[in-house]
């Protein structure tokens, strides 16, 4: 998927025009979050369950794999390898699609069913895909939805059509399926189930992503709801699992630990419905399960973080956490932020992974409250790492001159106190007489664009450093 | 180069691999796989059986007990004669011996078809932290059984039940040396919240899971 992050500020003008997305981002927004906290509590009703000490665990469990990454790759592929999987590698989206659909070829497919695989949007694969004549379908139900709306992208990543209402969705499923207009969710999801159905049994391929690869085992797990990560893995006769390579951990244990946390993290479930640890391909008298396993491990900009001070990053577990606690995700939505990953963990992801040139706004589009880091189940330092990116756009001098001439400037004055003292006591004065008595600044005179969505607060009266003056010579109010 | 090579050159580049330093990150892996040490677990108590009911329920699955094994057919039969469901089903090759068609169903042991409409499994273990079940696969136990049908219905025995997903793990070890290909953790059945957030039960797998729990076996 080409990275659209450039044009940031254009798309969120658009995305608060948007009557019907704000209402849908209003309906959705407070569900993620209040079925975490409760999910939280839950889990610490039992003894000796304190949350705070799994997520310091889930965060050591990823930085053990992260710090010696190549040696723990090389484990997991022993390992896959020992079962009976196939361990390929792959450098970009580019080459991810070339693979794939080498392997469909290989084996004379022309339909793939895929569970959600975010890598497979890195790729844009369905595309490549369809180029080569192999029909992709989808079957999450909210990647079913965007796939029918014309290849759409998501805007969330666990609830991918998370900026649609039903309504929205009644309209894409009665113009695609040819049916009667349904108004509710169950009818809805019953007319996908049945739609769906076919085609699981019927395509010979199955894409899934990978929550983790265990290197002890060298398995692959699944988390889903639905159960298409099932499907996908237990019909057709080939599985391609496509991941990245930082997704690898340690053991079994470790994998437990990490399942008390993504599902609490994510939805708010102590569980998901679906949790698969997929091993090797079918035995010889197995009734079900592929004959062929693939795993494309990709790097795709990884790789170049590891070692730097963004590796924390690579600790992600995909859960969607820092969205759903983030105030502009919940007032832009996804598709604000133009690639793959949305977000606070977007706004780190995609400037690392496309060019930092090509997203600048991104590390600016957080009011740096915190609230991701603190409900991040790995403890990712989300705005640390966004600060960074802004550091790391001043040293690139990838800011607007305007911006670097006036922070210059300010330099220049505060490092002269008695100049420093002159200009904010003049500037101070010049906005209470742009507030004209209000507490309030409708139109900042020299930077009038600060103002076009907001007011600016008017200043009280005097500066800190006369009142501070005056507090000192005793002539204190 | 190949995109393996590459891929793990700039990795051990990044992270200053160097022949002196291998030996203590292959030791790392050694040392992580004999300890398989746990993270922090809640602590259940002593009456796994009642947190696994109560689990159960918050994943929405139905939970019958019955004494034996040979009564399973009866509690099946009667489970689907009050939800008017249709008396016949696919069942593990596993338990292809119960007396079922004195029960009066019509069950077969063979590989689930998208059209069955129940399908019997039993579980290798029951993990009362979260009312799980944790299937493995084998040619007697068959993968898509407890996925394909509308209704899935299980065998638990109360022996089975442990408490959390490392004690699924330690028996699997125990008792099947290395993992089967596909191990399903399967707690209640499918749904999906794609739709508004709002949660709907059956999504594409079961709408329902009743767990028959047995006492003696």
């Amino acid at each position: 998927m080409r990275s659209q992050a450039m044009f940031f500020k254009a798309r969120v003008g658009d995305k608060l025009a948007d009557r019907v997305l704000q209402e849908n981002l209003g309906k959705a927004k407070s569900k993620f979050v209040d079925a975490r906290a409760r999910a939280v509590a839950e889990y610490e009703r039992d003894e000796g369950a304190d949350f705070e000490a799994l997520r310091e665990a889930g965060k050591e469990i990823r930085n053990r794999t992260l710090a010696n990454l190549d040696v723990w790759l090389e484990t997991f592929e022993a390992k896959a390898t020992e079962r009976g999987g196939q361990v390929m590698y792959a450098r970009d989206g580019a080459e991810i699609c070339r693979l794939v659909t080498e392997i469909a070829q290989r084996h004379g497919v022309n339909k793939v069913v895929k569970s959600k695989s975010m890598l497979s949007e890195e790729a844009a694969l369905n595309q490549a895909l369809a180029a080569a004549g192999i029909q992709p379908i989808e079957t999450d139900l909210g990647e079913y939805i965007l796939q029918i709306n014309d290849n759409e992208p998501p805007s969330h990543i666990i609830a991918p059509a998370f900026h649609k209402s039903k309504e929205q969705v009644a309209e894409l499923f009665m113009r695609t399926h040819g049916s009667s207009k349904k108004s509710g969710i169950e009818e809805m999801t019953r007319e996908a189930r049945e739609t769906l159905r076919g085609h699981f049994l019927s395509a010979t391929m199955g894409i899934s992503g990978g929550n983790f690869l265990i290197a002890e085992t060298g398995s692959v797990s699944l988390v889903t709801n639905e159960g298409n990560g099932r499907m996908v893995t237990t019909l057709p006769k080939v599985h391609v699992v496509i991941t990245g390579i930082e997704k690898v951990i340690p053991t079994l244990e470790d994998f437990a630990t990490l399942m008390r946390l993504l599902p609490r993290s994510a939805t708010g479930q102590h569980i998901s419905n679906y949790v698969s640890v997929l091993t090797g391909v079918k035995g010889a008298d197995e009734l079900d399960g592929p004959e062929h396993l693939y795993f494309i491990l990709v790097d795709n900009g990884r790789a170049s973080l590891v070692g730097t001070e963004f590796q924390e990053m690579l600790r992600c577990i995909r859960c969607g956490a820092c969205m759903n606690h983030c105030p502009v995700y919940q007032t832009v939505g996804g598709h604000a932020y133009g690639w793959v990953y949305p977000g606070p963990m977007g706004s780190v992801l995609t400037p690392l992974y496309t060019g930092i040139a090509n997203a600048l706004d991104l590390p600016h589009a957080a009011t740096l409250c915190g609230q991701c880091s603190v409900v991040c189940p790995v403890k990712i330092p989300l705005p640390e790492l966004l600060r960074g990116l802004r550091e790391k756009q001043v040293e690139m001098d990838l800011r607007p001159w305007s911006e670097r001439i006036a922070l210059r400037l300010w330099g220049w004055v505060a490092r002269r106190p008695k100049l420093y003292a002159l200009a904010t006591k003049i500037g101070v004065r010049y906005l209470n007489w742009l507030a004209d008595g209000t507490d309030r600044i409708q139109v900042l005179g020299v930077a009038p664009e600060w103002t076009r969505g907001r007011d600016f607060p008017a200043p009280e009266g005097r500066t800190f450093r006369e009142l501070y003056a005056e507090r000192r010579t005793g002539q204190g109010r | 180069m190949d995109a393996r090579e590459d891929i793990l050159f700039r990795v051990r580049v990044a992270l200053g691999r160097t022949d002196a330093n291998r030996p203590a990150a292959a030791a790392d892996v050694q040392a992580a796989f004999a300890a398989r040490s746990q993270g922090p677990r809640p602590q259940l108590g002593a009456d796994l059986l009642a947190r696994f009911r109560h689990e159960s329920g918050v994943q929405s699955s139905s939970v019958d007990e019955v004494a034996t094994l040979d009564e399973v057919p009866a509690a099946v039969a009667r489970y689907l004669a009050e939800r008017q469901l249709p008396q016949r089903a696919v069942v593990w090759p596993k338990y292809a011996a119960l007396p079922w068609a004195q029960a009066g169903l019509a069950v077969e042991a063979r590989a689930a078809q998208g059209d069955d409409a129940v399908g019997i499994t039993g579980c290798f273990c029951a993990i009362a932290e979260t009312g799980t079940l944790m299937t493995c696969s084998a040619p007697d136990t068959p993968a898509a059984t407890s996925l394909l049908p509308e209704t899935h219905i299980a065998i638990v025995p109360l022996s089975r039940i442990v408490a959390g997903m490392e004690d699924g793990w330690a028996l699997a070890r125990a008792e099947l040396g290395e993992l089967p290909r596909a191990v399903n953790f399967i707690s209640g059945p499918s749904r999906t919240g794609d739709i508004e957030q709002t949660i709907v039960i059956g999504a594409h797998g079961p709408y329902r899971v009743h767990l028959i729990l047995v006492r003696d076996c």
